[in-house]
């Protein structure tokens, strides 16, 4: 999916005309990609609203600690008695705000480094793709777990940027080859000669031709800041915070034993699940677009 | 090419599963046989490390407490009396009435297992490299209470200590006593032949003791380093291989008491995560597991294994609630007795705690255990605290908070929330504190749980001063110093030089409670630090009164709110063994292997 | 094959240096990590019961271990300490170099992730060239999505779901550990057979994990391959389907020998939850354990030999690389 490469034949505008039309075509050949849009508007329903449904401190029931699933707990209780679905909800807004700024902070630097790479090429470009990757050589969960011993994570904010400033690497690097490419085929050169702007070119040629393939980046960064960041909670080394999906997982297991007996599985269960959709529902949604940007791989 | 390839993956995983299927049945055909193997683990030591020596003094050596490692005698915690002891490299062992020195008498006869005979040389040069490791008998530090004056080898068996007597301690003799020993013809190297000299030098005042002192704490980095080749013991066993999940251990046919040792083997498990010895308990794999908290689920799973034989006992620590005083509204008693009123410790220690805690009966600084020893029938005058809103209003009015629309306020009218820091990691801590922000806001009190990265972390924090509330552990027994240092010690302002009590102001040398530094206790002003400061040499007897003051000083000033009093869980399995001590008995506090190698333990017939 | 020696030289000087950078880097982030391992251990003794004048003199001799001087000297030891090998020595190891306790470590990461790394590799390739071939068919797209959803599964989330399957609800296979210690150690079938008994929930969790990539990648590679000329030519010359097979099969394996080059590079911290979740005691393990027990030389040791893998097997897949491509073969300048 990563190995889009851009067929950069029509402008942006023959471009757009199209888009609406292809997106369409190839939702309604595979209705799984539609559900995948669906749950993906779900989640950010979830993040957005889903807190407002519940007061701020969850009331708990001493009385049902570990309760198993039931019409009243969908997904059981915790430990404390309290609900483990409104947990999930209310939890999805760290979990999903703090992936989302990661995504829009790599976004934005991995191009921006990119396309200034790739375009002015010379000593900045060495310079810049050096750091790039030295960026990319580093493995990231073990520096975020030595970063973790200095970094604060109290907000979602927080946790997104540390994230975000250590992601741009990966999409640094895309742009940059893209950007080359484009260049290579005589693109940049053809824009100078009718003397248009630099700013001209890289806002309204290069950018808009190299734009789904930045969304899809986007996409796969969330995933990814969603995984580091639950992950880094789950293994403990964090901060915890009340409602974290990462901390759910750590306490089911570490806590209430999810590994060793059933009654705290359904607390387990749902972050997991959460999870599994999210994952789910950013494949299918990677899935379509790659098909609609990328028609090597449309079946005749 | 693609069919085979997909065969060789296949045969593959079909090679893997079947080899753990013949690696499990081996296991329970070649572990049965032999006079029993033990299975255990160290709770006060998750992860075994293969690299570590067979050194008692290295926190990740393979000498396991009770079973390769020995000490002179084994400390029974008694709940008021420091001074009992079970026998270890010590047979007996005879106290100056004035506890001004110890004879400590050998088993004769008694062999490591390399058949060299155990004397009172190895004792010696244990007391020796107990002073390069910091020991309280064996200090170096000038003054230092219950610190040994002259360590005399009487006779080959006989060894006396005498104490110093200018800052003498009644816990000089469990000083003493509580001491590794380690064989002198493997370990002699260790020390240079004229340690005992700089030991001597070592004592005056002036820069040549310092230097002196300095060489021999020097000493102590080479000791835990130090690696035996083959581990020599004196104990019920001697180690015969470890890997990094599991250690093996196998009889040692000198040790004194050999033919009363009922396991030819000990196998001890690797666990990183409680979560694990659960899965073992569970499985019946354990002969004998320590504290372990579990969660009701998972403890009744426990308890439906085969053979499984749960013994309850006291464990000398309380966890404690405690405040800032120098915080507002936290410098106001009546505040904290509000909320002692508010604060539903059952419900808390059910939450938290359910199987490693009793909620405290009151606050009084001692574990309700020893609490009934100590105070006798006055524990029962003690205010309880029992949950009472009225009452938490009454408190809160008094302390001049307002109540605005259900909430309460500071007597300023700005907004009040109860800010409680515990270290992530610490489940039932955050655990207690989650479900006390339950019950404040519950009440009209707002309330918030913050984590910190890490318990060092907390433990540099809180002693800073940064945290309004968080959690303290108390009452650690059974010296009755030791119980009440955690509330009048360093962290509310008094240090202890050279028995020299002091007292700092709040903000400096440690002092994060920030009490006064007298209390007013039915009518009449004490010192509670000073108090405390004399618990160091007086008996049991003169302690009493003092003690009974420091609880009413604890109950009616609150600087913490005692919580729960832990509660030491211990599980054992009868499947293969038997004679496990009774529930409260004392050796719950002792590593299973002394009561193994006090031949307890009998084999299931 | 100058042109290669050249290249394999900036490569090595390149690499170097960026270990040296990364030492640098861990250094002043670990020593600048608050809070009191010494403190913390004496609090953690007494909590477990231990009396305060035990716990005192248990955790006294921690001092001598803890680095002494300026932060500008502990640098300069620890720079120099790294020629020789030497990172200094662990806190919660007292006594053992950081070195041993790594290597000690190292080996029980290596083997689970690099046979992992095989099986997957082998099962992904061929689950690739199937879904690029039955792209339009309901297994292609069966393949394809599970090769996402795999793939895009994080490595906690298969290895909980593993463990809750076989060690709770049926209970076949040990959480944690090595080797049963009862079989001496050695080549005999004993502890053979429980060494690959304790291993086989990481490396099966390792291959599940990674799989996904690997038929993702196959199968996109495959892709390319299929809409290249000389297959077209070869398909219109009417050759056997077979023999089409392995060229397209041929082709596009090549740039996934890379992949595996650049993946061998995860070989010592690809697993950290993995080995988290089964309790195996390898680098990540240890990682996590330094980390929390703030143990600074041990938690900087283990991040630099993690990195400087990586940065090994980048070298390796360059010039693995070099080798099969032709025009650097050729000492064509080749664009990145």
């Amino acid at each position: 999916m990563s190995s889009a490469i851009l067929e950069t034949t029509g402008t942006a505008a023959t471009m757009r005309r199209n888009f609406w039309r292809g997106v369409w075509r190839v939702m309604r050949r595979k209705p799984s990609r539609l559900f995948g849009a669906v749950i993906l508007l779900g989640f950010v329903f979830m993040g957005v609203f889903g807190p407002m449904f519940y007061p701020e401190v969850l009331p708990r029931d001493t009385s049902k600690l570990y309760a198993p699933m039931s019409a009243e707990h969908w997904f059981g209780t915790d430990g404390q008695g309290r609900d483990v679905l409104a947990q999930v909800i209310t939890g999805s807004r760290y979990v999903l705000l703090s992936a989302l700024v990661t995504a829009v902070i790599t976004v934005v630097l991995g191009t921006a480094i990119g396309l200034f790479s790739g375009f002015k090429r010379g000593r900045w470009d060495t310079v810049l793709m050096r750091l790039t990757d030295m960026k990319l050589t580093i493995p990231g969960l073990p520096l975020l777990l030595v970063l973790s011993t200095v970094w604060s994570f109290g907000s979602a904010l927080e946790m997104g940027l540390l994230l975000g400033l250590l992601g741009w690497g990966g999409v640094a690097r895309a742009v940059r080859s893209q950007t080359l490419s484009l260049r290579e085929r005589g693109f940049i050169e053809a824009a100078r000669g009718l003397g248009l702007s630099t700013s001209h070119i890289v806002g309204k040629e290069l950018l808009p031709s190299m734009a789904p393939y930045i969304a899809m980046n986007m996409l796969i960064a969330v995933t990814g800041a969603v995984y580091a960041q639950v992950g880094l909670f789950f293994l403990g080394v964090l901060p915890y915070e009340a409602d974290n999906w990462g901390v759910m997982l750590n306490l089911s297991v570490f806590g209430g034993g999810a590994l060793t007996t059933t009654a705290a599985l359904p607390y387990m269960l749902a972050p997991l699940l959460a999870i599994l959709l999210l994952t789910l529902a950013i494949v299918l949604v990677v899935d379509a677009m790659d098909e609609i940007f990328n028609p090597r791989l449309r079946e005749e | 090419m693609k069919r085979l390839a997909a065969v060789v993956a296949l045969l593959g995983l079909t090679a893997v599963t079947a080899c753990s299927g013949g690696g499990t049945t081996n296991e329970s055909s070649s572990g049965g046989g032999g006079g029993g193997l033990f299975t255990t683990i160290d709770v006060n030591r998750p992860g075994i490390d293969p690299n570590g020596p067979a050194n008692p003094y290295n926190p990740k050596g393979n000498s396991f407490l009770g079973y390769n490692a020995m000490k002179l005698a084994w400390v029974k915690n008694h709940l008021t009396d420091p001074n009992q002891f079970y026998p270890g490299i010590a047979e007996s062992w005879e106290i100056a009435e004035d506890n001004s020195s110890i004879t400590i008498k050998l088993h004769a006869g008694n062999k490591w297992s390399d058949g060299r005979p155990v004397t009172a040389e190895d004792v010696r040069l244990s007391i020796g490299v107990a002073y390069t490791q910091g020991s309280t008998a064996f200090a170096l530090t000038p003054g230092a209470a219950g610190a040994a004056a002259d360590v005399e080898v009487v006779d080959d068996l006989t060894v006396k200590v005498t104490q110093d007597m200018t800052n003498p301690s009644s816990k000089f003799a469990r000083g003493v006593l509580d001491t590794f020993v380690a064989p002198a013809h493997i370990w002699g190297s260790v020390l240079p032949d004229d340690f005992w000299d700089k030991l001597k030098a070592s004592r005056g005042e002036g820069e040549d003791a310092e230097k002196a002192r300095e060489e021999i704490t020097a000493l102590g980095e080479k000791i835990i380093a130090f690696a035996p080749e083959k581990d020599v013991s004196a104990g019920p066993f001697t180690l015969e291989r470890v890997n990094p999940g599991e250690a093996l251990l196998v009889k040692n046919p000198n040790f004194y008491n050999a033919a009363n040792v009922a396991p030819d083997q000990v196998k001890f498990l690797n666990y990183t995560g409680n979560e694990q010895i659960w899965n073992y308990l569970i499985s019946g794999k354990l002969d004998h597991a320590g504290f372990t908290a579990a969660p009701a689920d998972v403890m009744n799973r426990i308890k439906q294994a085969p053979g499984t034989n749960i013994i309850k006992g006291y464990s000398p620590v309380a966890v404690g609630m405690a405040f800032n005083q120098t915080k507002k509204p936290y410098d106001n008693v009546h505040v904290r007795r509000g909320l002692a009123y508010l604060i539903d410790r059952a419900e808390v220690t059910k939450v938290a705690s359910p199987e490693g805690g009793t909620a405290a009966v009151t606050t009084s600084g001692i574990h309700q255990k020893p609490a009934q020893e100590w105070l006798g029938a006055e524990l029962n005058n003690l205010e309880p605290y029992n949950p009472d809103p009225a009452k938490a209003e009454e408190e809160f009015e008094a302390a001049g908070l307002q109540k605005k629309d259900g909430k309460w306020a500071l007597p300023d009218g700005s907004p009040w929330k109860v800010t409680m820091t515990a270290p992530s990691g610490f489940s039932d801590w955050i655990a207690a504190q989650e479900n006390i922000k339950g019950q404040l806001v519950e009440a009209g009190v707002d309330a918030e749980v913050v984590t910190v990265a890490d318990y060092p972390l907390y433990l540099e924090e809180i002693a800073a001063g940064k945290y309004d509330v968080g959690f303290w552990l108390i009452a650690l027994g059974p010296a009755p110093y030791d119980i009440f240092q955690r509330l009048y010690g360093a962290s509310n302002g008094w240090t202890n030089v050279a028995g020299k009590i002091t007292h700092s102001a709040p903000g400096k040398n440690g002092n994060w409670m920030g009490g006064a530094e007298e209390v007013e206790v039915d009518g009449t002003k004490i010192n509670p630090g000073e108090l405390t400061g004399k618990l160091n040499s007086v008996g049991a007897e003169e302690a009493k009164p003092i003690m009974l003051q420091l609880a009413k000083a604890a109950n009616q000033d609150l600087p913490v709110i005692q919580l729960w009093d832990y509660v030491n869980t211990q599980f054992t399995n009868t499947s293969r063994f038997t004679g496990f001590p009774e529930q409260d008995s004392d050796l719950l506090r002792l590593p299973a292997g002394v009561w193994i190698q006090l031949g307890m333990v009998k084999k299931t017939s | 094959m100058t042109v290669i020696a050249r290249r394999l030289a900036g490569h090595l000087a390149r690499g170097i240096v960026m270990i040296l950078v990364v030492a640098t880097i861990s250094f002043f982030i670990v020593r600048n990590i608050p809070g009191d391992p010494v403190a913390a251990r004496y609090q953690k003794l007494l909590e477990q019961g231990m009396s305060p004048e035990a716990a005192e003199r248990a955790t006294a001799v921690m001092y001598g271990f803890l680095p002494q001087g300026s932060m500008w000297e502990q640098y300069v030891d620890y720079m120099t300490g790294l020629f020789r090998l030497d990172l200094g020595v662990s806190v919660t190891h007292p006594g053992s170099p950081v070195t041993s306790v790594l290597l000690g470590a190292a080996k029980w990461t290596v083997l689970p992730v690099l046979a992992g790394t095989l099986l997957s590799f082998l099962v992904g390739v061929i689950m690739g060239v199937y879904a690029a071939i039955k792209r339009s068919g309901k297994l292609g797209d069966f393949l394809a999505v599970s090769g996402s959803l795999l793939h895009g599964v994080p490595q906690y989330v298969l290895a909980l779901l593993m463990g809750a399957i076989f060690t709770t609800l049926i209970p076949i296979l040990p959480q944690g550990g090595t080797a049963d210690i009862l079989y001496e150690p050695g080549f005999n079938a004993g502890y053979i057979g429980s060494l690959i008994e304790h291993a086989t929930l990481p490396v099966v969790t390792y291959a599940l994990a990674s799989y996904g990539g690997w038929i993702l990648a196959m199968k996109s590679s495959v892709v390319t391959v299929l809409g290249d000329d000389f297959i077209l030519a070869a398909e219109l010359r009417g050759m056997k389907r077979t023999i089409v097979f392995r060229y397209v099969a041929r082709n596009a394996i090549l740039p996934l020998f890379t992949i595996l080059a650049l993946s061998l590079g995860l070989l010592f911290g690809g697993a950290i939850f993995i080995e988290k979740i089964f309790n195996y005691p390898g680098l990540g393990f240890l990682l996590i354990d330094s980390v929390v027990n703030r143990d600074y030389a041990l938690m900087g040791g283990a991040f630099l030999l993690i990195t400087a893998a990586i940065i090994v097997a980048n070298i390796l897949a360059d010039l693995f690389y070099s080798v099969i491509d032709p025009r650097v073969r050729s000492g064509e300048e080749v664009s990145a």
